[in-house]
């Protein structure tokens, strides 16, 4: 079974994020409020509940270099918390934002994205930001947005920032200058991530589509491959190779790009109740059908389920975040989903062995 | 500088969407032009009449499927569209083995006729419409049936 450990915390979890020891847990229980649980004697307790914020807490990222977490929330504040002591102490962050704060994210080096950039980023984006994420060089920006399109800003600042550019470019990129905007979703994009190497970007549509990107710059290459099943609410690169996919379906997509970087569904990585490629594929959709074309399904009255549960599988309901966790050796990864159902799942692809050559 | 450009795409065929490599790059055609799709859509027809007359429905229902959804967003278009669609559909009677030799990039385009053909309330189109669909999502999934009801922007 890939998913290693299960830890039900509350009834719904909106976003989750990791001490830098992988000690300790910060997530938003669907309200204002920031938990903190430490894994004690195999028991998780809860430390702290910082509590700052007037509405939902949208998104959650704790520092891998300052141990500092910042929290954004609907009620457009921003808070970066420092441990001082036994207790986290608020810094209000201005962000100026007509609207709802969704999602956060400490760069590589240390700058939270919401600090340094929400001015420049509000100027471009019309619609709500659903996603951001920080290119391993702590210069690019991708954003992905309720327009359906995928932005890719500079934040690079002279004097600042050292560029360590392969295409040797003379002229550099102004701060919060577009470098690339991706119209391929007709709906809401969600989502994006970089390879490790930030060569490849990926970013998922409500469409039921997964977007890969290569070659981020003048002449980008795309691909957009269909997804079958329900869509997906985030991504995150294990590897150059492969993408875990999260979502409606909840239970986790593994994505793979072959020799010559194409990129394909490989499998669900949990525990599915049928065969999703045979003629009855999945009892939720029959159950659901059934009615609909007003035929008998006898064949399937014992494997009659609730449609949005489906047995074995580690998450009952919408899986809304994934974040990658320390890894214990050169090959083994680790992640972890939060979800709608509360739950937070600690995912190893150690024993999945046809995953290996992807990793 | 162009603001929303279409990349390069690596062709993977099934799993390329056309719609989705459309989107928001090509141009709409506006009325004057229409007279020119409606020619084509003319011109598709008789191409379905004849295949249709050789007993061959699912080349029928590729070809009117072909070249949809119409890039306008005028109704005269659409309609005339559907009405060649409509009419290869209406001919399947063995819809398990249209599958078998219906490619799966026409998957997408015909999940949203089908929608359109359920929309019509008429009892025979909606009846087949419904045997289609069913075997249609078996193949295809739910996510086929998501890019149907999410693109609002090529529509048919």
């Amino acid at each position: 079974m890939a998913a290693v450990a299960v830890h039900q915390f509350v009834q719904c979890i909106t976003c989750h994020a990791w001490s830098p020891d992988q000690s300790m847990i910060a997530f938003c229980p669907n309200n204002n409020e920031v938990h903190i649980y430490k894994l004690l004697q195999d028991k998780w307790e809860k430390l702290h509940v910082l509590q700052k914020h007037d509405q939902l807490v949208s998104g959650i990222d704790w520092s891998g270099t300052s141990n500092r977490i910042v929290s954004v929330s609907h009620d457009r504040n921003s808070f970066v918390w420092n441990q001082e002591g036994p207790e986290w102490v608020p810094t209000l962050v201005i962000l100026r934002l007509n609207r709802a704060a969704l999602c956060v994210q400490w760069s590589p080096k240390g700058f939270a994205v919401c600090r340094w950039v929400s001015k420049v980023i509000r100027k471009k984006h019309n619609s709500s930001v659903t996603g951001v994420s920080w290119h391993p060089n702590n210069i690019l920006l991708a954003t992905t947005s309720t327009d359906g399109k995928c932005r890719v800003f500079s934040t690079f600042i002279k004097g600042v920032d050292t560029r360590e550019s392969k295409t040797g470019s003379s002229s550099d990129p102004k701060f919060g200058e577009q470098i690339l905007q991706l119209d391929l979703s007709s709906s809401w994009a969600f989502g994006v991530n970089w390879s490790p190497s930030g060569n490849t970007l990926a970013y998922v549509g409500h469409n039921s589509m997964i977007y890969f990107v290569d070659d981020v710059g003048p002449s980008p290459l795309a691909q957009n491959v269909a997804v079958r099943y329900l869509p997906l609410r985030d991504v995150l690169f294990v590897s150059e190779k492969m993408v875990i996919g999260v979502g409606f379906d909840c239970n986790p997509m593994v994505f793979a790009a072959d020799k010559s970087g194409l990129w394909s569904f490989i499998r669900f990585l949990g525990e599915r109740k049928e065969s999703s490629s045979g003629p009855k594929s999945g009892s939720q959709i029959s159950e659901a059908f059934g009615k609909l074309y007003g035929q008998s399904r006898q064949g399937l009255s014992n494997d009659t389920v609730e449609p949005s549960k489906i047995q074995g599988a580690a998450h009952d309901n919408c899986i809304n975040c994934i974040e990658l966790l320390k890894q214990k050796g050169p090959k083994t990864k680790r992640f972890s989903t939060s979800g709608m159902d509360g739950k937070v799942v600690i995912w190893d692809l150690d024993n999945q062995h046809d995953l290996r050559e992807y990793l | 500088m162009k603001n929303g450009f279409l990349p390069r795409t690596r062709s993977v065929g099934s799993d390329v969407s056309e719609s989705a490599m459309m989107a928001g790059a090509e141009k709409f055609v506006d009325a004057d032009n229409a007279e020119a799709i409606i020619t084509r859509i003319e011109h598709k027809s008789r191409k379905i009449e004849s295949l249709l007359k050789q007993n061959k429905p699912v080349e029928a229902l590729k070809t009117a499927l072909e070249g949809s959804p119409p890039m306008t967003r005028d109704e005269r278009c659409k309609s005339a569209n559907w009405i060649v669609v409509h009419r290869a559909l209406m001919t399947i009677k063995d819809v398990e083995g249209m599958f078998s030799s219906l490619d799966p990039e026409y998957y997408d385009i015909l999940m949203k006729y089908l929608y359109r053909g359920l929309s019509t309330g008429d009892r025979p189109t909606c009846d087949q419409c419904l045997r289609i669909h069913e075997k249609l999502t078996e193949r295809a999934g739910l996510g086929c049936i998501l890019r149907s009801l999410a693109d609002t922007v090529n529509t048919v």
